[in-house]
């Protein structure tokens, strides 16, 4: 193993190499910051520039930009309360806020460490753990999926805001949207007015655009007051530089990050979109003071990039271990990968040849420069908040507008977008919440699709959902994560009125 | 650091979009439609021959990615753009589906086939464990009376279709349970939630290889160099003959001068050889079809599909 390490190192420490790795990482932060360009563009555009190089240079080219993308997510999240992906929504809760208060630079310098201990910490399980995580995320069934899906819709009431039964309506109008298109099991279309865009569902990313971005312009132009001088940009850009002590006194933050981005990361399919929200809420619950959470609080930012990084190692566990992706940007990895001749599975780990030590040391690269790259852009990112506020405006939406068109050319998604744009405006405007919406949209299709193929598969018998060990566990901590946040809002509310009473 | 150049062009020529002005095709760049996403293997096709297909066209080719529908959205993009070679379609089995199970507006015959480039054969497979050593097992516990599900990519895809051929031809009761895509359905096998999967070779490949799932037969006519282990249906006394095909096509109109020139280009990257070591290293052999010869090709593939989707509608 450790000549295997010895020769990798041989393979990455080249200039070649380094400077693709580089080129990779860079690519994959302006496209992550960008709302509507996503990893898995980046990796796709850099695939074909990729064929006639080594692999580990290759690889390591398209791991960079997965790892750019991840972590730059956070910089409109914070900026501009506009989440690029859906791993970054977590990020707008306590980034937005603090960037309000002036410390945007704090916020960007917590996001880019929490990222890089993310991104360390699970190339360190992924080299060391990978098959056995793998072996887990593969007892996945069916009526595992159903239950996953149930507990991360109790996040739901985490990330309600203030009322829960508001947060519950936010997600139920995303667990109906979710049913529109082509029926999983059967076939048949839902409520899809024979429009063919409408055929494969309400695509993620239009819906996650409208909801945050536009109906952030939205708001901001509504409050816009023309006389209002921007003398009092209280931004400041002297503390805009990485955080590396503040971050590691948030340790606990950081662990529960990489944990969940570890553990729920690599199941497939169902991983990425919820690892961060698990982190934030379980940060916030074993927090000595989880009022803070949503008003600029550093342990919230800390654990979600943590996480939103950690997730990308975990994702790469099952495409490396089992050639199974868990979603759009490890598949177009794969693609890379067999191209290259590598063949993905539990032999992979076993190959003397040091090709997959090198993707390792690769990955670990890919986040130092990461790192590096953001470290040196944060002052400029910062800078964003200095334009004025009518041309930042219209310039977010020029963005909205050419990140939804550019997914697939489809004018409809612009539609689409405008459409949750209003929607999540009316959501914010009476504090239902954009992000229950987003998370019902993902979860629903988890949720009823596996209950369907579960029934079918145990013959109509829905015994198994509470036999199979995995799957009670999961519902059992659902139902008492619930029964935990019904007492404690009953608990803050008699606390309320005591003291209202007093 | 060539490389990181010519990226670079790519990503500005996809900005500013070819523009010049010459005699000969191509003069500006080309679009591709791939109606998937990126990733599948439709688009990963299309990825490795871009770079080869660049340098014999001298153009960009420029890879768009229009999923949705099952290939629905794309391909209906494709059928109506202009038939004048700056738009083509990267073309599979998917269309003739689609047109098989009656969902979309248009026909196979609504478009110019210019070439066939790879094929792969559909394959069942069971996990490496599984107490099912061989096809005929399987077929006899599903015929008398075990449950044999059967997980298959996407419900109405090409894999369903030939799931459902299988189970026609070989007389087995199949319960079949659609996955979102073919990685889905191969992580239920390897973890036994379904007993078998139906799916095109390529995506079987890492699996197989690694010996977590073990193939009981596959659906060309002959064994073929890519799997020399795994017995055919033909070869087990079950008449099903059906490959997955990839190839490029055009909406129908293609001017006559441009297809020899993309035909032209398509051999010369045949005759390289450079193209198959890529091809192989994807689960997928190069066998070239063009002209008549493609068109039978596609005419016959389309009759099968309609006659099994026919199956699956009872």
């Amino acid at each position: 193993m450790i000549s295997g390490y010895l020769d990798g190192l041989g393979m990455v420490l080249q200039v070649g190499t380094l400077l693709a790795i580089a080129g990779g990482t860079l690519l994959g932060i302006i496209m992550g910051a960008l709302p509507g360009l996503t990893s898995a563009m980046a990796i796709a555009l850099l695939l074909p520039v990729t064929f006639g190089m080594p692999p580990v240079m290759g690889i390591g080219m398209l791991l960079g930009a997965l790892c750019g993308a991840g972590a730059s997510g956070s910089i409109p999240a914070i900026l501009l309360n506009i989440p690029g992906t859906p791993s970054s929504v977590a990020t707008t809760f306590d980034g937005f806020p603090m960037a309000q208060k002036g410390e945007a630079g704090r916020a960007l310098g917590l996001a880019i460490v929490a990222s890089f201990f993310g991104g360390v910490a699970s190339m360190v399980i992924l080299s060391l753990l990978a098959p056995p995580i793998a072996e887990f995320a593969l007892r996945f069934g069916a009526a595992e999926y159903f239950s996953l899906s149930i507990f991360g819709l109790v996040i739901i009431a985490s990330v309600a805001g203030k009322s829960l039964l508001k947060g519950l309506i936010a997600g139920l109008i995303g667990f109906f949207a979710s049913t529109i298109g082509t029926d999983p099991i059967t076939g048949v279309g839902r409520f899809t007015f024979d429009q063919l865009s409408l055929l494969t569902g309400i695509n993620l990313l239009p819906a996650l655009i409208g909801l945050f971005a536009v109906s952030q312009v939205l708001k901001d132009a509504f409050e816009y007051d023309p006389h209002q001088r921007l003398e009092e940009s209280t931004h400041r850009i002297d503390i805009a530089r990485p955080r590396f002590l503040e971050t590691l006194r948030h340790w606990k933050a950081v662990v529960a990050g990489i944990l969940s981005g570890s553990i729920v990361g690599p199941i497939p399919g169902a991983g990425g979109s919820i690892a961060s929200l698990v982190a934030y809420d379980q940060t916030r619950r074993f927090s000595k003071s989880p009022e803070k959470f949503g008003t600029g609080h550093a342990p919230g930012i800390v654990s979600v990039e943590s996480a939103n990084n950690a997730l990308l190692g975990g994702a790469l566990i099952p495409t490396l271990a089992l050639g199974i992706p868990g979603e759009a940007a490890t598949a177009v990895l794969l693609g890379g990968l067999m191209i290259q001749g590598i063949t993905p599975g539990p032999l992979l780990f076993d190959d003397q040849s040091g090709t997959v030590y090198g993707i390792f040391l690769a990955y670990l690269v890919a986040n130092v420069f990461m790192l590096l790259i953001m470290c040196l852009g944060i002052k400029l990112f910062i800078r964003v908040l200095m334009v004025p506020r009518k041309q930042l405006l219209s310039a977010i939406l020029v963005f909205c507008f050419i990140g939804v068109y550019g997914v697939d050319g489809d004018v409809f998604n612009l539609y689409l977008m405008l459409g949750f744009g209003v929607l999540g405006y009316f959501l914010n405007r009476y504090d239902f919440g954009t992000a229950p919406v987003i998370l019902g949209l993902i979860l629903g299709p988890i949720a009823e699709s596996n209950l369907r193929r579960g029934l079918q598969a145990f013959q109509g018998d829905w015994t198994p959902f509470f036999t199979r060990p995995i799957s009670l566990t999961f519902l059992v901590i659902a139902v008492g994560l619930l029964a935990l946040t019904l007492w404690q809002n009953y608990r803050g509310n008699r606390r309320t009125e005591s003291n209202a009473s007093s | 650091m060539k490389k990181l150049l010519s990226t670079l062009t790519l990503a500005a020529a996809m900005v500013v979009g070819g523009s010049a002005l010459a005699d000969d095709y191509p003069t500006k760049s080309i679009d591709m439609i791939v109606p998937f996403s990126a990733g599948g293997g439709n688009d990963t096709f299309v990825r490795a021959l871009q770079p080869l297909l660049e340098k014999q066209l001298g153009e960009d080719l420029v890879i768009r990615n229009i999923p949705g529908g099952g290939g629905a959205v794309g391909m209906s993009r494709a059928v109506a753009s202009k038939a004048d070679g700056y738009t083509l379609l990267a073309a599979s089995n998917a269309m003739l589906t689609l047109e098989a199970m009656g969902n979309v507006p248009f026909k196979h015959t609504d478009f110019d086939f210019i070439a066939k480039v790879i094929e792969e054969p559909y394959v069942i497979a069971v996990g490496g464990d599984s107490q099912y050593a061989n096809l005929e097992d399987l077929v006899n516990a599903a015929t008398s009376g075990t449950t044999i599900k059967v997980g298959v990519s996407g419900v109405g895809s090409s894999a369903h279709i030939a799931a459902v051929a299988m189970a026609n031809r070989t007389g087995a009761e199949f319960n079949i349970i659609p996955y979102p895509g073919g990685s889905e359905a191969i992580s239920a096998a390897m973890g036994g939630h379904v007993d078998a999967v139906v799916l095109g070779g390529a995506e079987l490949r890492s699996a197989l290889q690694s010996g977590r799932l073990k193939a009981l037969a596959m659906s060309y006519a002959e064994r073929s160099d890519s799997l020399p282990d795994v017995p055919t249906f033909q070869e087990q006394g079950y008449d099903l003959t059906l490959t997955v095909w990839r190839g490029i096509a055009a909406p129908k109109g293609l001017p006559a001068d441009v297809e020899k020139r993309w035909v032209e280009a398509i051999k010369q990257i045949v005759a390289d050889g450079s193209y198959e070591e890529t091809a192989g290293n994807l689960g997928t052999q190069v066998s070239p079809l063009y002209g008549d010869e493609l068109d039978a090709f596609i005419d016959q593939s389309a009759e099968v599909m309609r006659e099994a989707a026919g199956d699956l509608a009872k």
